[in-house]
C-alpha cells in the first residue's frame, strides 16, 4: 500500500477573523487521484490554499504533515520547495516579468539541474504538448493571456516542476472544450511522467473522464462531510449535494 | 499642487552637471545610410512649410474676434477667480493658445540650452527624411566613453503619408567598473542625444531609443515631437544604465487628430538616478496622447517622472492619458511620480494613474507557491527587465548592447540568449 502523502489533521482557518475551515481531516496517498467535490463557498478553495500556506488565511489549529514531514509553519515557497504544488483557479498577472524569465527562476529555485539548452527544449517541448504557442515564453506572464492561457500556464509549470503532490483548484473553470481537453492531457501527462499524486478541487466532473480517481471528498460549509470511493462523483451528478447540506445543517 | 509642495519635491527642474575637462569626441554611427541625408534644414523648411498651411485653417483673429475673446476671458476670469489678477498658469495658457509660430512654439523636452548644448557637442546634424508614402528606417549608435562627450542630433522629417522608424542604442563601456559599483559616484563621461521629429499630415513615426550605459555615465535623452493632422509618433524609451539619466520630452499634437503614444521603461539599480520629464501639449482638436512607464527601482537608486499634459483652449474632443507603475524593489530606493493635467478646455478628458509598491501580496503568494522566495522574486524583477529590454530590442546592435549589460549586472545572463 502506498505511503500517505499528505495528511490534515484537525485544520481550522479563518479569514478576518471569520472561520472558513473547521476541523478538516484529509489523507491523500502517494500516487493516487482525490478529488474534493462540494457546493459554491464550501470551503474548497480555501483548504487548497491553507495546504499551500496562502497568507491571507490564518490557521487556527490543526496540522499538515507532507511526506512525513511537519510543514504546518513552512512559507509557502518552502511548502513548493518539498515537493507542493497549487494551481490556482485565477492565476495572477505580473507584467515586466517574461514568462520564460518566470519559469527560469522557478526551476532555479526547486535546485533542478538544468542547463540553459535544456531549459529551452523542455519549455518548448511542454508547450508543443499543451498546444501552447511558443510566443507566449516571451510575453509578460499573464498579460493579455487568456482564460485557457493561463490554466495552460499552470499545467505547464506543473509538468516542468514534477511535485510529489499537484492541487489543482478549479482548473477546469471557464474553460472551452479545447482547453479543458488540453488541461486534461496535462494532468494525464503529470501521472504518466513522474506518477504524480492529485488533489482535484471541481465543480465539472466532465475533466475526470479520462483519469482513473482513488477518492472523492465532500466538503459543505467549511466541514469534510464525507469520502468515498469514485462511484460517489457519479451519486453527487445525480443527486447533488442537498443530503450533505442537510447533514451538516442538522448537526448544528 | 500647492507651490510649497511642489517646490519640496523639487519638481520643477533637475540640474545637470557635467565635469570639467571632458573631450569632446562623438562616436556615432549611422546604420542604413541611404535613409538619411546632407539638407540639414530639412526639418526647419517642413515646419515653416506647415506653418502656411496651418495659417489657412486657423487665420489670425480679426480685431473684432480679439476683442469678444479678451471679453469673455475677462468674464471667465471674474467667474473663477472674482476679478483677482490672472494665474501664472492662466498667464501661459494665454499666450500659448495665442502664439502664431509654430517654429517659436517648438520645444525640447530638457529645455532650449541644453539641446543646443547637445547640438553643438555633436557637430554635425543627422537628418532622415521620407518623401510623401516612402518608408525608411534607420538605426543610430551613439557610443560612450570615458573621459569624452558623445552626442548626435537628429531630425526626423516625415512627410505626407510616411512612415520613418529610427532606432537609437545608447551604450558605453567604463572600463574601470565591474558590476554595479562607481567609482568615486562621479561622472566618467557624458552620451546624449538630441532630436527632433516634424510628422505631416497622415505620417507615422516611432523612435525606439535604448541605453545601456555602464555606471559612471551620465546621460541626456532630448526629445522635441511635432505631429501635424492625423500624424502618429510612437516613442519607446528603456532606460537601464548610467549612474545618471535625464531624459526630456516635449510634443506638440497641433494636428487636428494628431497622436503620440510614449512608452517609458526603466531599471533603476545601484546609486542610479533617472530624471524624466514629459510636456505634451494638445492644440488640434481629437488629438490624443499616452504616457505609459513602467520601471523597477532597486538597491539605493532614485527617480522623478513628471509627465505634464496640456489641454489648450480649442482641442476639442481631445484626450491625454498617463499612467505610470513603479516597482520597489528595496527599502532605500525614492520614487517622485509627479503627473499634471493643464486644461484650459471644456470638451476634453484628461486621465492620470500611477501604481508604486512593493510586490502586491497576491503576486508574492504566487511566486511563493512555485518555489520563489521574497529574495528570489526581488532579483527576478531586475534580470525581468533586462530580459524583456533583449526581447524588444528594435535591432541587433540594441539586443547586443543589452546582453553586455546584463551580462554585467547578472552573471549568466548572456547564457539565457544563447
Amino acid at each position: 500500500m502506498a505511503h500517505t502523502l499528505l495528511s490534515c489533521r484537525n485544520v481550522s482557518a479563518s479569514v478576518d477573523e471569520k472561520p472558513i475551515l473547521h476541523d478538516v481531516d484529509l489523507d491523500v496517498a502517494a500516487g493516487e487521484v482525490h478529488v474534493l467535490m462540494g457546493p459554491n463557498g464550501a470551503g474548497k478553495s480555501t483548504l487548497g490554499h491553507v495546504l499551500m500556506g496562502d497568507p491571507t488565511y490564518e490557521l487556527t489549529s490543526g496540522t499538515v504533515l507532507f511526506d512525513g514531514d511537519d510543514i504546518t509553519g513552512l512559507s509557502p515557497d518552502k511548502r513548493s520547495r518539498t515537493g507542493l504544488f497549487l494551481s490556482f483557479q485565477a492565476p495572477v498577472e505580473i507584467p515586466g516579468v517574461p514568462l520564460r524569465s518566470f519559469l527560469r527562476t522557478m526551476v532555479d529555485a526547486h535546485d533542478i539541474a538544468m542547463k540553459n539548452k535544456e531549459f529551452k527544449r523542455r519549455t518548448k517541448e511542454l508547450a508543443e504538448a499543451l498546444d501552447m504557442d511558443t510566443v507566449y515564453l516571451d510575453r509578460e506572464l499573464g498579460v493579455g493571456f487568456s482564460g485557457g492561457e493561463k490554466k495552460k500556464v499552470e499545467m505547464l509549470q506543473l509538468l516542468l516542476l514534477q511535485p510529489k503532490l499537484a492541487i489543482l483548484d478549479e482548473t477546469d473553470s471557464g474553460l472551452d472544450v479545447d482547453a479543458l481537453s488540453i488541461v486534461s492531457r496535462g494532468m494525464e501527462l503529470y501521472r504518466k511522467e513522474c506518477d504524480g499524486t492529485l488533489l482535484i478541487i471541481t465543480h465539472n466532473t466532465r475533466i475526470l473522464e479520462q483519469l482513473h480517481v482513488d477518492r472523492t471528498h465532500v466538503m459543505v460549509d467549511g466541514h469534510m462531510v464525507a469520502e468515498g470511493p469514485a462511484s460517489l462523483i457519479d451519486e453527487i451528478d445525480a443527486q447533488g449535494f442537498e443530503r450533505y447540506e442537510s447533514l451538516v445543517a442538522d448537526a448544528r | 499642487m500647492p507651490a510649497s509642495t511642489w517646490h519640496f519635491l523639487r519638481a520643477n527642474d533637475a540640474t545637470i552637471e557635467i565635469p570639467e575637462g571632458l573631450a569632446i569626441a562623438p562616436d556615432v554611427r549611422v546604420s542604413k545610410t541611404p535613409a538619411t541625408c546632407d539638407d540639414a534644414d530639412a526639418l526647419d523648411r517642413a515646419l515653416a512649410r506647415t506653418q502656411e498651411q496651418w495659417e489657412i485653417v486657423h487665420p489670425a483673429p480679426t480685431a473684432d474676434e480679439i476683442a469678444e475673446r479678451d471679453a469673455y476671458r475677462a468674464a471667465e476670469s471674474d467667474a473663477t477667480y472674482g476679478g483677482t489678477a490672472q494665474s501664472t498658469y492662466q498667464a501661459n495658457a494665454d499666450a500659448i493658445e495665442e502664439a502664431r509660430s509654430l517654429v517659436a512654439a517648438f520645444e525640447h523636452g530638457t529645455g532650449e540650452a541644453v539641446a543646443t548644448f547637445l547640438r553643438e557637442m555633436a557637430g554635425k546634424r543627422i537628418v532622415v527624411q521620407a518623401a510623401p508614402r516612402e518608408t525608411v528606417a534607420t538605426t543610430v549608435v551613439v557610443t560612450g566613453a570615458p573621459d569624452v562627450i558623445s552626442a548626435a542630433a537628429i531630425d526626423v522629417v516625415a512627410l505626407r503619408n510616411s512612415s520613418v522608424d529610427v532606432a537609437l542604442v545608447i551604450d558605453g563601456v567604463n572600463r574601470n567598473v565591474q558590476g554595479d559599483a562607481a567609482p568615486n559616484g562621479g561622472t566618467v563621461g557624458l552620451t546624449g542625444t538630441t532630436l527632433r521629429v516634424c510628422a505631416d499630415e497622415d505620417a507615422r513615426v516611432r523612435i525606439v531609443r535604448m541605453h545601456t550605459l555602464d555606471d559612471g555615465f551620465a546621460d541626456i535623452d532630448d526629445m522635441g515631437l511635432f505631429a501635424h493632422e492625423r500624424a502618429r509618433i510612437e516613442v519607446s524609451q528603456t532606460i537601464l544604465g548610467a549612474t545618471t539619466t535625464f531624459t526630456g520630452l516635449a510634443g506638440d499634437l497641433r494636428g487636428d487628430s494628431a497622436r503620440a503614444d510614449v512608452e517609458t521603461r526603466y531599471l533603476g539599480h545601484g546609486d542610479q538616478s533617472h530624471d524624466l520629464n514629459y510636456m505634451l501639449r494638445h492644440h488640434g482638436t481629437r488629438s490624443q496622447c499616452n504616457l505609459n512607464a513602467n520601471g523597477v527601482l532597486a538597491g539605493r537608486s532614485s527617480k522623478t517622472l513628471r509627465g505634464t499634459i496640456d489641454l489648450i483652449r480649442g482641442c476639442k474632443g481631445s484626450e491625454g492619458s498617463e499612467r505610470e507603475t513603479v516597482l520597489l524593489v528595496d527599502e532605500d530606493v525614492r520614487n517622485k511620480t509627479v503627473p499634471v493635467i493643464l486644461c484650459s478646455e471644456d470638451d476634453v478628458a484628461g486621465n492620470h494613474g500611477a501604481t508604486i509598491g512593493h510586490i502586491r501580496e497576491d503576486q508574492l503568494f504566487y511566486l511563493e507557491s512555485r518555489g520563489i522566495s521574497r529574495q528570489d522574486a526581488e532579483a527576478m524583477f531586475v534580470s525581468a527587465t533586462l530580459e524583456q529590454a533583449a526581447i524588444d530590442a528594435p535591432v541587433e546592435e540594441a539586443r547586443t548592447a543589452v546582453l553586455r549589460l546584463g551580462e554585467k549586472l547578472v552573471p549568466g545572463f548572456g547564457e539565457l540568449f544563447d
